[in-house]
């Protein structure tokens, strides 16, 4: 009897055991329940939990895409949305007044000294304009999804300066891998949960995006 | 043991059995790589991929690499701003070519690999000293058009029309390259190789390819818009299904292949008439521009008379307007010439103060006088002199001061690239060249590979300025091709640099930094520089790279009231220096800027 008692209890000790870990471990992706490999096969540990690709379909239409940081990245994926004949507008300079009936709101974040000057704002002002944007989409409803697609030359002061506070809010990031061999982006996802696919190269983004869309 | 007891003890083993399994993966933070190393650039990093043979400025991870551009010859050495360019002067050299052969591949080398900063639709000066003493310079600087005047970029109000100065049609000068490597060929070419063979490795460069680098791709990114735009036709050449080229990939351009191999059989009439001219006048018209085929078929490049000037014994010879560059080195060196510069510590706040007043006192004058002689009296002979600079050192204090333009009259006396070659007989040539900005004025020559300067942009846009638009005029210039003689009239160093204003100081440092310091010219190049025009942002420094500018001297400078702005490490704002040494032994020395992707040879 006290045999069974105890193998009980260990069992039921072991069961707990594993319940907690896997709790902490466990990120659950938008409309998802089970994690995922990101969509180039790669996921990395950091931060609070592991990575995870993006397994489910959240998003609609019609979209928003800004910019964060004024980079010429935000019109290079806006011609991948072209091409891929997605409902989107394009803003560099979208408040939340221009959210209008957008569903989805994409930020491309890279910094560019050229194109600050070219828009007549600074980087506080941009980081200002963002943030205000974004908080506008959160209190809409908006899905939003944040990419870094410039790679390691879109790295450095100024465009750290918009990652972080922009990726937090994020349901779903894309990363050009190359730009993150630091691991700032990654940490910012694993930390809040946000699953991420990390890509090659922004040609991939014609892959990996659509899915992101019901 | 009681039944209590036991259940107490397993259950406290499961519980520490779970918290040790969960403690495992109890996560750290993120570690940050630092992104560039800081200090000497003697620290070693990858050098890049080489899997087609050729040097990389660049490593597999796509980051820009700051070592491994120097190089030592005995018989002769290329440094120029791409490897591709570099190589195509080598070769030159080692079939038997003159310095000036040489430096005519390098130009339209760097016009295929380098588009963003210099070609067929562009300009620039060339300075050469033979082995036999002789200095010239060769004025190829693009001039207004005929139909231009300084009211055509003006609205009704008399204001700037956005960007038109510096995009489009009416940003256009009259391209002056061709013909001035034409000049500069029949001139001073050796005579051993024909301009086909000279062009041979531009031409087979835009047939083969060559590899985009972080530079590059940052320039494709930076005018995407207007290449997915209103300036497709570039787009159309350096874009790849509608993005940018990326770091890695080959770029060709059969094209400008075609141009170039015209040039090649017929020489400067298969580029300034004929379909090549239809070709540019058509684009440039297209776009708002006023250029006409006569203005082509009457551009003349012009042989002028350098500016020179000593220091410390050595000979300096430079560019003599439309350029300021040359005047503002011989002048700021003579000002320097008054303090023991050796005996200070490079980048300490007394060294920097005196660069730092010195070049203000310079700007000003710069502002006052500096255009192009056929249309302004610029009295050169005061600028240059000793005295003059005297007066300038003898108002330097140790405060920061605002200057004004001094009396030279009664002393009367970065977009863009920069290559060096020298050759083991004496002969030096420098050449500084360009398109203006990056992309010049974004306007492609379709069907030709060739991209039209934006050179108008250096024209001041005000009415009443010395340096006013007027047609068949050159516009003020920085660049500063400059050769150096020691004392006995030998070669001892060419040097040149990129970056707009900032060409002429940064020179003057790299010059200063060789005879003060003895430094290795790659070192020289390699040093962190400071900028100060007298605006308010103060002195502009490099905060990182090799001897950079510290927080405590930076302190010590906005003690005696400077302004001062920290620029970061490696900043393409600072040029893009290519150099070379003759040292005492006779070999020659080669150095290229790690803040673009510049390279040296030698053999």
């Amino acid at each position: 009897m006290i045999k069974k008692i105890s193998a009980l209890v260990l069992a039921g000790a072991m069961a707990l055991s594993l319940a907690a870990c896997g709790a902490e471990d466990k990120v659950t992706p938008p409309g998802g329940s089970n994690p995922g490999t990101s969509a180039s096969g790669t996921s990395s540990s950091s931060g609070s939990g592991e990575l995870t690709g993006l397994t489910e379909a959240f998003a609609e239409a019609p979209i928003l895409l800004t910019t964060g940081g004024q980079s010429a990245d935000y019109q290079m994926v806006g011609t991948l949305m072209k091409n891929l004949g997605m409902d989107y507008t394009m803003d560099n300079k979208a408040t939340s007044a221009e959210l209008g009936d957008a569903k989805t709101l994409i930020v491309v974040v890279g910094g560019s000294s050229k194109g600050l000057g070219a828009a007549g704002i600074d980087a506080d002002g941009e980081l200002a304009r963002v943030d205000e944007l974004i908080k506008g989409a959160e209190d809409a409803g908006l899905s939003i999804i944040v990419m870094h697609t410039g790679g390691s030359a879109r790295r450095g002061d100024l465009s750290d300066k918009f990652i972080t506070p922009i990726f937090e809010k994020a349901d779903y990031a894309v990363v050009v891998k190359s730009g993150d061999e630091d691991g700032l982006m990654a940490g910012v996802c694993a930390s809040n949960s946000i699953p991420v696919d990390m890509i090659d190269a922004i040609s991939e983004v014609a892959t990996v995006l659509p899915k992101a869309f019901k | 043991m009681s039944m209590k007891k036991m259940l107490s003890v397993l259950l406290a083993g499961a519980m520490a059995i779970s918290l040790a399994a969960c403690g495992s993966k109890t996560p750290n933070p993120p570690e940050v790589t630092p992104k560039t190393p800081s200090g000497s650039a003697s620290v070693s990093t990858p050098e890049g991929p080489t899997d087609d043979g050729v040097w990389r400025p660049f490593n597999e991870k796509g980051e820009t690499i700051r070592t491994d551009r120097d190089a030592t010859g005995e018989n002769g050495m290329v440094a120029s701003s791409n490897v591709y360019a570099t190589m195509a002067g080598l070769e030159i050299l080692e079939q038997g070519g003159n310095a000036v052969d040489a430096a005519i591949a390098v130009c339209y080398a760097l016009g295929v690999a380098e588009p963003f900063t210099s070609g067929l639709g562009g300009g620039g000066f060339m300075i050469v000293h033979t082995a036999d003493g002789e200095n010239q310079f060769i004025d190829y600087r693009e001039v207004a058009s005929s139909g231009q005047t300084a009211e055509s970029w003006l609205d009704d109000s008399g204001n700037l029309i956005e960007n038109a100065n510096s995009v489009g049609g009416l940003a256009v000068g009259v391209p002056g390259e061709v013909a001035g490597l034409e000049l500069a060929l029949s001139q001073f070419g050796s005579g051993k190789l024909s301009r086909q063979q000279i062009m041979q490795p531009a031409i087979d460069l835009a047939n083969n390819g060559y590899v985009v680098s972080p530079t590059m791709y940052g320039a494709i990114a930076d005018e995407y818009e207007r290449m997915i735009g209103e300036y497709s036709e570039l787009g159309q050449y350096y874009l790849k299904d509608g993005l940018p080229y990326e770091v890695g990939d080959t770029v060709t351009n059969p094209d400008l292949a075609k141009t170039l191999q015209l040039i090649a059989e017929n020489g400067a009439d298969a580029f300034y008439k004929g379909e090549v001219a239809e070709a540019i006048v058509a684009a440039v018209q297209k776009h708002g521009g006023v250029m006409t085929t006569e203005d082509l078929a009457n551009y003349k490049a012009e042989e002028r008379v350098p500016v020179t000037g000593t220091y410390r014994g050595y000979q300096i010879i430079s560019a003599p307007p439309a350029s300021s560059g040359g005047t503002h080195i011989v002048e700021a060196l003579n000002v320097l010439e008054n303090y023991d510069i050796g005996a200070m510590e490079v980048n300490s706040a007394e060294y920097l103060h005196l660069f730092s007043e010195t070049f203000k006192a310079c700007f000003a004058d710069r502002a006052a006088y500096m255009a192009d002689t056929a249309f302004a009296d610029v009295p050169l002979d005061g600028l240059t002199s000793k005295d003059y600079a005297k007066t300038i050192y003898e108002k330097i204090t140790d405060g920061s001061q605002d200057w004004t333009a001094g009396n030279p009259a009664q002393y009367e006396g970065n977009s863009t690239t920069s290559f060096s070659i020298a050759d083991k007989e004496g002969n030096v040539v420098t050449v500084t060249q360009t398109i203006e900005c990056f992309w010049g004025s974004k306007i492609a020559v379709e069907g030709y590979g060739f991209i039209m300067n934006d050179e108008m942009h250096d024209f001041s846009t005000s009415l009443d300025s010395v340096n006013k638009l007027e047609p068949g005029k050159r516009p003020l210039s920085s660049m500063s091709p400059t050769i150096v003689l020691r004392e006995d009239g030998s070669s001892f160093m060419s040097v040149g640099s990129p970056g707009g204003l900032r060409i002429w100081p940064t020179v003057t440092q790299v010059i200063s930094h060789v005879i003060d310091h003895n430094m290795d010219i790659q070192e020289a190049i390699d040093t962190a520089r400071i900028f100060d025009n007298g605006t308010d942002t103060g002195i502009n420094y490099e905060s990182g790279g090799v001897t950079p500018v510290t927080a405590d001297v930076a302190a010590a400078l906005e003690a005696q009231g400077h302004a001062v702005t920290d620029k970061g490490e490696w900043q393409l704002f600072f040029g893009g220096v290519q150099g070379i040494v003759y040292q005492e032994d006779g070999t020659l020395r080669g150095g290229a800027d790690p803040r673009r992707d510049g390279k040296a040879l030698g053999f």
